[in-house]
């Protein structure tokens, strides 16, 4: 049989994995020299006490996890004669994937009969979460394996990502949005809004004035790119923001109707650490990213 | 030549090592990084030397040679990498009798395979990016001559490329310091190759270095903590050496420590480590084996003069900026902004032409923004501008620290010009409200002495008996309800009350409201609207 896995910077808590019968691979972040697993050293994510951290000016650090761990996750899977499907974070954004090349080539040479097939979701956090619950959905829905591959294939690239975050500092830190002002530091009041690009990559392509303008922002850019989004997940993202995103959920329900429902998802502590509290992001099924 | 032997192989090494000798300091003084963990020259230089003493009959146990004694001397995060470079060489090389121009280049791109192993989260634009894409250049050479002279041009243009991938040398206006180091060694390969006699420097320590013990006072914060390095020979009696898998002793150390470099060679495991409790990472790895070698350097406490070589040195940077600000929040609010130097001033202090010509000098680029925040301060400023003549200073017309304050969150270097950048900041600031709260110091019209006014430009728009009151006078006045952002830099006289911030929420739903600690003498409020 197909053994699916997901892992947690996809936002999936342990009890969606469940529904679809994914199994979580935990992607780990360090905080005074402790690494913490999620979903394996903790049961259940409380934003409120990691994300204050981040505010009193703590900032985690994340690492990319071993071959060995790999192994560990995937190998008990072949050993049963089963194959998997890992549907994971961007490719682009780490180089953990590198350690999971070599775990499957060296359990490949040991089952080679066994198969594994991988769907990069091209982004992090809710655009993952999205997409896994997608593909869930399909396998639901009786989906067969080539079916649910082919359909990644295209639509993957149909999920688009739009963000903002309240303080820039974080993503300095881990340098992983292109396209920053070079001199842009800690902007008071001016919001980057951030979209997870085609190549799984987070962009940075313009800023607003004040929270307001930034929620409009995401608002106008589902009315811009959005396609057929009423009958795919519609999900708001948030890094421990809940009122702000219920404000874009209800802008968003102004501006389109209220016939599609809207999933709120909290971010994981991993991806967290890299783009720090008070931020938002919606992810809607688009033209295009 | 057209083949490599033992006896030539040392000879290249030596030949490398001595080139870099000559550079070590050059090399040093590109270290970016505030603290650096150790000099990069140095370390570089004393790696490769330890693999100069190597002997050996054939050309497979002169390279294994070679590698193991730079295996034992490896220091830094670039001496370490080295050292990989030269183990994989050492393998690719381990069933050659004599090196031809393929074997070499099979062997050079083992010695890149390894070195991007031994680094947990290797980063582009460092001395493996250098080395890898030289190594890609120079692959398909038709001789050993052509070889090198491919790998040198190509690695000296992925040298230059560097500060596109790594932000922290664009800002230091430098380019890698440990790729540079490998170019100068790629060099001296090449003299050697062509038969010039290398002679490696007799000194193997460096110049004793200037250790600034004052440095780390009893007030000081462990801010880059120890930078740890160790040779643990793991032990039959703790672990059994065949099966035992050294990722686990990786895997921990790191995700307890940073700039981390890693690697097993037989029973030896090389750690390069930075963390703020050697302690902890010694005892846990212990447990798997005993210690060769150890170093550790409180990092705080490396120091070093700078005088670089023209050859690596990037030129100015492009482009600067000076501010002027009092108060240490505002001061702090501008340098995050990206200001280059802060010049302290204000109403009551208006810095001489003198300091802005000291701030140009300081800033050291083509191109400086200018942002005097302050109506009194622009003409000095502009008067700094007209007499310096070493670059390009445009002053920006911010009258305000609001108007300073956006229009130098808005600058983006990229956007164009020096005109087209000047215009769109000078644009920036004239889309800013700024007003101020400050006390009166003697009556005037309706305003008693003692009283606060709210003033905006020159007029007076708002009164009241405390300065709370004055600040949402004024903010009614100057029309916030019609910005998206209310930001206030509360200063020396004002408090950063959540009772000020809730007062101007709730009557300007819209608006996003910030409240700051600016620490500003004279204005107990500042508010600036945008």
């Amino acid at each position: 049989m197909l053994r699916l896995f997901t892992d947690t910077d996809t936002d999936i808590t342990p009890a969606v994995a469940a529904e679809y019968g994914y199994r979580l691979i935990s992607m780990p972040y360090s905080v005074d020299a402790k690494t913490v697993y999620p979903y394996v050293d903790f049961d259940e994510f409380e934003p409120r006490p990691f994300y204050d951290m981040l505010r009193s000016g703590v900032l985690p650090t994340t690492s990319a996890i071993s071959k060995e761990r790999y192994i560990e996750y995937f190998e008990p899977e072949f050993a049963a004669g089963n194959d998997i499907l890992y549907v994971h974070f961007s490719r682009a954004m780490t180089v953990t994937f590198n350690a999971m090349d070599e775990a499957v080539a060296e359990l490949k040479a040991k089952y080679p009969e066994r198969s594994f097939h991988e769907i990069d979701t091209k982004g992090i956090t809710t655009i993952s979460y999205t997409i896994v619950r997608e593909i869930g959905d399909l396998f639901k829905a009786g989906k067969t394996l080539e079916e649910v591959l082919e359909w990644a294939g295209t639509e993957v690239d149909k999920f688009a990502m739009y963000f903002f975050a309240d303080d820039l500092k974080f993503f300095r830190r881990s340098g992983r949005v292109s396209g920053l002002a070079a001199t842009m530091g800690t902007l008071i009041g001016i919001r980057p809004i951030i979209y997870m690009s085609q190549e799984g990559k987070m962009v940075s392509c313009g800023k607003e004035k004040g929270r307001l303008k930034a929620m409009e922002h995401l608002v106008q850019q589902v009315a811009d790119l959005g396609e057929d989004f009423k009958s795919h997940r519609f999900v708001i993202g948030h890094t421990d923001a809940p009122e702000l995103a219920q404000e874009v959920g209800k802008m968003i329900r102004e501006r389109f109707g209220d016939d599609f429902p809207i999933d709120y998802v909290v971010c994981n502590p991993t991806a967290g650490s890299h783009a720090g509290p008070n931020g938002v992001g919606v992810c809607f099924h688009a033209k295009h990213r | 030549m057209d083949r490599i032997d033992a006896n030539l192989y040392l000879n290249l090494v030596r030949g490398g090592a001595a080139r870099l000798g000559l550079h070590r300091q050059e090399i040093n003084d590109l270290n970016v990084f505030p603290i650096p963990d150790g000099d990069t020259g140095d370390n570089m230089y004393m790696t490769i030397q330890a693999g100069c003493t190597a002997a050996g009959s054939t050309l497979p146990e002169v390279a294994k040679a070679v590698s193991a004694g730079m295996l034992m001397g490896a220091r830094g995060n670039s001496g370490v990498i080295l050292s990989r470079m030269f183990a994989g060489l050492a393998k690719g090389l381990a069933d050659v009798r004599e090196a031809d121009v393929k074997a070499f280049s099979r062997a050079m791109q083992a010695g890149v395979e390894e070195s991007y192993h031994a680094v947990s989260e290797p980063v582009e634009g460092t001395i493996l990016t250098v080395f890898r894409e030289g190594v890609a250049a120079a692959a398909g050479s038709k001789d050993l001559d052509e070889y090198f002279d491919l790998l040198i041009s190509a690695m000296d243009l992925s040298l230059q490329h560097t500060p596109e991938l790594l932000d922290v040398l664009k800002k230091a206006g430098v380019v890698d310091s440990g790729g540079a180091g490998l170019l100068y060694i790629a060099e001296g390969m090449r003299a050697a190759l062509h038969g010039e006699a290398a002679e490696v420097l007799e000194e193997a320590a460096p110049a004793a270095q200037h250790v600034d013990l004052d440095a780390f006072t009893e007030d000081s914060v462990l801010e880059f903590g120890y930078c740890t390095e160790f040779l643990l020979r793991l032990q039959r009696s703790k672990v059994d050496l065949d099966t035992f898998d050294e990722t686990v002793i990786a895997d921990w150390l790191a995700a307890h420590g940073e700039s981390l470099v890693f690697f097993r060679d037989g029973s030896i495991i090389k750690v390069h480590v930075h963390t703020h409790t050697p302690g902890e990472i010694l005892n846990h790895c212990q447990q798997y084996g005993e210690f060769l070698t150890i170093k550790v350097e409180n990092m705080t406490l490396q120091h070093h003069e700078n005088h670089m070589d023209e050859r690596f040195k990037k030129g100015r940077k492009a482009f600067g900026v000076v501010a002027v600000a009092s108060g240490a929040g505002l001061v702090d609010t501008f340098k995050e902004l990206g200001a280059d130097e802060v010049i302290e001033g204000g109403q009551t202090m208006n810095p001489p032409v003198k300091r802005f010509i000291d701030a140009f000098d300081a800033v050291d680029a083509e191109t400086v923004f200018v942002f005097p925040n302050n109506g009194n301060i622009l003409l000095t400023a502009r008067q700094a501008a007209d007499i310096y003549d070493k670059a390009d200073i445009r002053v920006i017309p911010a009258k305000t620290l609001g108007e300073g304050y956006y229009a130098l969150a808005n600058l983006d270097t990229e956007a164009g010009d020096a005109d087209a950048i000047e215009a769109a900041l000078a644009e920036a600031a004239g889309e800013v409200a700024t007003g101020l709260v400050s006390r009166a110091i003697r009556d005037s019209g309706n305003v008693r002495e003692g009283e606060y006014v709210g003033i905006a430009g020159k007029e007076i728009l708002a009164a009241g008996p405390a300065p709370e009151e004055a600040l949402l006078a004024l903010a009614d006045a100057m029309d916030a309800g019609s910005r998206d952002v209310i930001l206030v830099f509360a200063g020396e006289g004002g408090t950063r009350s959540e009772k000020v911030r809730e007062a101007l929420e709730k009557r300007y739903p819209r608006a996003e409201v910030i409240l700051q600690t600016g620490g500003q003498p004279v204005y107990e409020y500042i508010l600036v609207l945008f």
